[in-house]
């Protein structure tokens, strides 16, 4: 609710809910644009390819937290919304984080070919 | 909640919109705003699934990233990402043109977004499109013409309709070049069967390194004009039958044309590479339906001499006889092109399990797709009703909510632009 109402038409005044300013709006946009082109930069400098996968990942998540907080609405809105959405972050971040750990359990699991089974103790016992 | 009483001067009316269960306009937009963000944070965890497939495989076959992405086009995925970013720009201006009641704004606003939103998606169907032309597809339908680099390559498991094992030198070229058929490109009909050449075609067999095996078969027959016709497949249903009647003996081979090379390349150099293999002739080898295709090498040596100009696109203007020599290999060999000026990076064969990538790329840049595609009609809906003015400044939820499922989209694809085409 508006809890600073103020009377004049010409203001960035809503009764029911934030409205974002034209200088919010658009410094965002701008921003975002920004580092798109900065992330297309930074790929095309070799810094090793954990490091360039590191930067463009520092940049997408800026750029998401930008749109978030600000195209979003976010900053100001109420806390509950941020609740909900950063625990689906969180859930989807566990995710990941999960099956990675789990993955490399079946690293040595290899799908057999009849002409070459795979060496005991994984393969088949030796007959006779 | 206030009553009417304390309601601000000039909009005691409210909205016709508000429905008769919610309080007031407050409690309305509270409600369905709650609905959308948990619409959102399902949202995220629909596409989390995705991206776990992402980063599992990426973790554990780094090499096929590192190769594939080579195949997307960082210039299109930046012009899409600028195009969702200044959408999403729109988008929000046109929740604040709503709440500030600026109709014809809000129009504006409403209006760039769906533009925006069809001119990302006509980029993606350029994208995608060039996929679909050379190949570079998911599952088993992956069979890249050529490496993202340029060269062609010879690991296609379908050569192309209608070539089962082919030889093509550039007639402009002293170098032996090879590349694929595309059936539907060749004019059999016309182009082939005026074409003649002096060659000698012999088939070699290979072990799995890609080694030559001493002595090779030589192919004696040519296939009859015939065969042309059922390859061509102008002559429909009646295929077998002139197959009877002409009965050529397998494997059988004969000259053919290549008007074009895997047409749609990416790049202007390989454009470039395209055109300069327009003129080819080569030698297509017809297998019978028994014999093996496995492990073998297709290897002819032809005086280009003898062969005439037998139509006008071709320029086969060589003034001394020069001979060409030029193999191909049904086994995964590759060959870098001829055409060095050109700059083509040699990346070869794909790595083992490279249509992995596809696979995730076209699963995720696809649901990102249909995602836009919902949204073009969620806002051509508000677009309607925003020039019908059914929007006021209490009540403006359904803008709002939309733009926010278009953050969402926007969102998404800033996570799958570098992770998909800025690999390094």
């Amino acid at each position: 609710m508006a809890d600073h109402a103020d009377h004049h038409d010409d203001h960035d005044e809503n009764e029911i809910s934030h409205v974002a300013s034209v200088k919010t709006l658009v410094g965002t946009g701008g921003t975002l644009l920004f580092l798109t082109i900065l992330t297309v930069l930074a790929t095309k400098i070799d810094f090793g390819a954990n490091i360039n996968l590191a930067i463009a990942m520092v940049i997408a998540v800026t750029k998401a937290t930008l749109v978030i907080l600000f195209f979003m609405h976010l900053r100001y809105d109420r806390l509950f919304h941020t609740v909900v959405f950063v625990s689906a972050i969180c859930a989807a971040s566990l995710f990941v984080g999960f099956t990675l750990m789990d993955s490399s359990q079946y690293q040595h699991t290899n799908i057999w070919t009849p002409s070459e089974p795979p060496a005991a103790p994984i393969g088949p016992r030796p007959t006779g | 909640m206030s009553d009417a009483g304390h309601d601000d001067h000039g909009h005691g009316d409210q909205s016709p919109f508000i429905q008769h269960h919610y309080d007031d306009a407050q409690h309305q937009f509270d409600s369905g705003k709650f609905g959308i963000w948990i619409f959102l944070a399902q949202e995220v965890l629909f596409f989390s699934a995705l991206f776990v497939a992402y980063v599992l495989y990426r973790v554990h076959h780094g090499e096929i990233y590192s190769y594939a992405h080579k195949w997307l086009d960082v210039k299109y995925g930046a012009i899409n990402t600028a195009v969702l970013i200044f959408s999403s720009l729109t988008a929000a201006w046109a929740v604040r043109a709503a709440q500030k009641n600026q109709k014809t704004l809000l129009i504006a606003c409403l209006a760039t977004t769906i533009a925006c939103a069809c001119g990302f998606l006509c980029i993606k169907y350029i994208e995608y499109s060039h996929k679909i032309h050379e190949h570079i597809l998911f599952g088993r339908y992956f069979d890249p013409c050529v490496s993202p680099g340029g060269e062609e390559l010879l690991t296609r498991k379908n050569m192309c309709p209608g070539s089962k094992g082919s030889v093509i030198w550039d007639a402009g070229s002293d170098k032996p070049t090879e590349g694929c058929f595309e059936a539907s490109k060749l004019d059999l009909d016309t182009k082939l069967a005026g074409v003649q050449a002096d060659c000698e075609v012999q088939i070699v067999k290979v072990d799995e390194k890609g080694k030559e095996q001493p002595g090779g078969t030589p192919v004696t027959n040519q296939c009859p004009d015939e065969l042309l016709t059922i390859l061509n497949g102008s002559e429909a249903g009646t295929g077998k039958e002139l197959v009877k009647e002409a009965a050529p003996k397998f494997p059988c081979w004969r000259p053919a044309y290549q008007p074009q090379v895997c047409p749609d390349l990416t790049t202007p150099e390989q454009r470039n590479h395209g055109a300069g293999m327009k003129s080819q002739v080569g030698i297509l080898v017809e297998f019978g339906d028994h014999e093996e295709r496995e492990g073998i090498k297709i290897k002819a040596k032809c005086k280009d001499a003898s062969a005439p100009k037998p139509m006008d696109a071709l320029a086969l203007s060589h003034e001394k006889p020069t001979e060409h020599v030029g193999e191909r290999a049904i086994k995964p060999v590759h060959h870098i092109s001829t055409h060095e000026e050109h700059e083509i990076e040699s990346l070869g064969p794909p790595p083992e399990h490279t249509s992995m990538f596809l696979t995730i790329y076209f699963a995720m840049t696809g649901l990102h797709g249909v995602h836009v595609l919902v949204g073009i009609f969620v806002f051509i809906w508000l677009l309607i009703r925003a020039v019908k003015g059914q929007f006021t400044p209490d009540y403006f939820g359904p803008i709002d909510f939309a733009a926010l499922y278009w953050h969402i989209v926007d969102l998404i694809w800033i996570f799958l632009f570098p992770l998909l085409y800025l690999i390094h």
